[in-house]
């Protein structure tokens, strides 16, 4: 999979090659839209992961560029705008999905895989960690033979949760997720919610599931696999 | 009717002025007309006292008394001419004295004589009254041949009174009248001259910083009112350019701030997510992480300042349930409260419908509930209340907390004010959190207020006025008066 980031930040740049790569994505950079568009009408690419602001050839410029010669290419939008016009103009332009600075990381390569269809939406009924037991289908979780019994939004964050483990997601991502925007900064609501759900799903039981990052957020794993702060 | 108002204060001395004017004019045409009038008496008096003189001295020193009235009737007739006559010989022989005047306006009989003028010599002038009539007399004594004699001469002065009695009466019946219709004209005059002024002053009132586009009107009548209003917009133009420097500004460089804050939180994470790092410096990491939050909470708050105060505050703009939206919030931040001891009260209420940005006005509720829960100690209790007002529809959010004192009650709603500064920076918040809730109530045409008492509570209100959803013929714009420029630019 070869991906191609037009962005003229070099260290943004670097920053988000690096994360890819280890995703195991071929990245090509390009520090302006000229040459985002010599790369584009050279190489075959799987996806573009586009800025906006670019020095020569602008990013809703290039945008409109490429939908001309290759209407099925995937764009992800990155951008330091996010007034709802501008989301809503690029993508009847032909963006297919769109980021705001600053973003997480780990949301870009959520949407990333997203777009390249390369991790659908595992719709396993059952998911399993350890003895927890969550059943998307009766929304019932278990832990070994005991039944926890969840408030929908508690259901709605393990559920998110465990739908990636290992994974750390952040503050915003599970805010977006579970609830909405109208909560981003303000409240200290998700903290509140993860530690209510670890009373239900941790405490009674020895082996901690829900992990704290601190300064990022939390992921849940077994406690065997690495040590947790 | 405002008693210290220019327009008042205008009238009033224009008025007086006037009524003074009138009154100085009146006086000196009763007095003006008092002189000539008396004064051609006088002249008439004299000449027929020359007459009577004539008389005396043609005659010789037999003259008869009979000869001497026959002679003053005939030539004088003072009856006819409502004329008093009375000639006196020397030291007091009566020769003559006029009859009943035609008019009787007096008795001759009743005249009193004129004391010293027998002494005196020269003519001596004198109102007396008699009966009730004013009388001039005019009293002359001279020397003939056949002796002394002193004619005094007389004439009413009831008809020239009567012409005096009338003016002033006349006058004492228009001053008022003419005072005041001076009084009406120049007030309604004064606010005639001021509607300019008055138009400027309303169109100021409307301005806002969401509308320094609007201009004053400027009336082309080429005095000191065009010039102010042509001065006025003139700064208008220089405050908004400076407002609209410093908001792009404000955009600019939280917009700026969004890339190298992307590279450091991610970096950062990945520092903290990989194995590189192990205790201590983790821990470290994760506290730099944590204010990399609150930066980044900071730049988007202020970005979405810059965008309210740039108007683009809608998303959606549709009729909203107030009541449905308050109760979901509440709902979903119940537990946030419940965790920290308090009681999250929100009464059920009928559906009220505002027009909006759903997701924006959630924001607001979200920003006020917090804000309660975060300053109400544990066992309080914050309600949310919603209901209708004056015609307003209006949403409260009372708690229970420690209140805010009235010094800084003003200037909660100013950025990146904090009542206390060390207390609400442990919280998190940037001092943003009110301050966009009332961006955004602005751009709604709500008003935001807020009652505290320190040590008991605070009440913040949100006022939406009544929406035009009610009334068909109005267009959902209207609800949304800073959103279109008022006046075109001049």
């Amino acid at each position: 999979m070869r991906l191609l980031i037009v962005e003229d930040d070099r260290k943004l740049a670097d920053f988000v090659a690096r994360g890819l790569r280890a995703e195991g994505f071929a990245i090509d950079l390009a520090a302006d839209g000229r040459e985002g568009r010599g790369y584009i009408d050279s190489y075959q690419y799987d996806l573009l992961i586009l800025d906006l602001m670019l020095p020569l050839i602008s990013g809703s410029e290039l945008l409109r560029l490429v939908r001309r010669s290759n209407p099925t290419l995937p764009v992800l939008i990155v951008t330091a705008r996010d007034a709802t016009e501008d989301k809503v103009k690029h993508f009847e332009a032909g963006a297919d999905d769109y980021l705001t600075k600053p973003f997480d990381l780990a949301e870009l390569v959520v949407r990333v895989k997203s777009l390249l269809r390369r991790n659908p939406v595992e719709r396993t009924d059952v998911i399993l960690l350890s003895n927890l037991e969550l059943n998307r289908l009766t929304h019932q979780v278990r832990r070994g033979e005991q039944n926890i019994e969840l408030t929908s939004k508690e259901y709605a964050l393990l559920e998110y949760l465990l739908s990636s483990p290992s994974r750390v997601f952040t503050r915003s991502m599970i805010l977006e997720h579970v609830w909405d925007q109208s909560f981003e900064g303000v409240t200290n609501i998700v903290e509140v919610y993860v530690r209510h759900l670890r009373r239900k799903v941790d405490d009674p039981f020895p082996e901690k599931l829900i992990h704290t990052v601190r300064g990022v957020g939390y992921c849940v794993r077994e406690t065997q696999q690495a040590a947790g702060p | 009717m405002n008693h210290r108002s220019l327009a008042f204060r205008l009238a009033l001395w224009y008025t007086l002025l006037l009524g003074a004017t009138f009154a100085l004019v009146g006086m000196g045409m009763f007095y003006g007309l008092e002189q000539y009038l008396h004064s051609s008496l006088r002249d008439s008096l004299r000449r027929r006292s020359s007459q009577v003189e004539q008389i005396l001295e043609q005659g010789s020193a037999v003259i008869s008394n009979a000869q001497i009235s026959d002679a003053i009737s005939t030539r004088v007739s003072p009856e006819f001419n409502n004329r008093f006559v009375r000639v006196t010989r020397a030291p007091g022989t009566l020769i003559y004295r006029s009859g009943t005047p035609a008019d009787r306006s007096f008795d001759p009989n009743a005249v009193p004589p004129i004391a010293g003028t027998w002494l005196d010599g020269t003519a001596v002038r004198r109102t007396v009254t008699v009966q009730n009539q004013r009388l001039m007399l005019n009293a002359t004594r001279i020397d003939t041949p056949s002796g002394r004699y002193l004619i005094e001469l007389g004439s009413s002065l009831q008809s020239i009174d009567g012409l005096q009695d009338r003016l002033l009466a006349l006058l004492g019946l228009l001053l008022p009248v003419l005072v005041i219709c001076a009084a009406g004209g120049g007030y309604l005059l004064v606010n005639w001259a001021l509607r300019p002024v008055d138009r400027m002053s309303q169109t100021a009132e409307h301005m806002s910083m969401q509308n320094l586009d609007a201009r004053l009107p400027v009336l082309p009548t080429g005095d000191a009112l065009q010039r102010l209003s042509l001065s006025l917009n003139h700064m208008l133009g220089r405050l908004r350019d400076s407002v609209q420097i410093s908001r792009r500004f404000l955009a600019d460089a939280s917009h700026e701030l969004r890339t190298p804050l992307t590279v450091i939180k991610g970096e950062l994470q990945e520092i903290v997510s990989g194995d590189a790092a192990q205790g201590e410096v983790r821990e470290r990491v994760g506290s730099v992480l944590e204010e990399v939050a609150r930066l980044e909470h900071l730049v988007s708050g202020l970005l979405a300042l810059s965008r309210l105060d740039a108007g683009e505050a809608q998303r959606e703009w549709l009729d909203v349930d107030l009541v449905e939206l308050a109760a979901s919030t509440a709902e979903q931040m119940r537990l946030m409260a419940e965790d920290r001891g308090i009681q999250l009260q929100f009464p059920p209420a009928a559906p009220l419908i505002v027009r909006g940005d759903p997701s924006r006005l959630k924001q607001v509720i979200v920003n006020l509930l917090d804000n309660a829960i975060r300053f109400t100690p544990r066992g309080g209790a914050v309600m949310l209340r919603t209901g209708d007002s004056g015609g307003d529809i209006v949403l409260e959010v009372l708690d229970t907390g420690i209140g805010i004192p009235p010094a800084a009650l003003t200037r909660v709603f100013d950025r990146f004010y904090r009542v206390d500064e060390a207390r609400s920076r442990d919280d998190g918040g940037a001092g943003l959190g009110l301050s966009i809730a009332q961006s955004i109530c602005l751009a709604h045409g709500a008003q935001i207020e807020v009652h505290s008492e320190v040590g008991h509570g605070s009440c913040f209100r949100l006022r939406f006025p009544r929406t035009p959803s009610d009334d068909p013929a109005r267009p959902a714009l209207a609800a949304t008066p800073q959103m279109r420029s008022v006046t075109p630019a001049i």
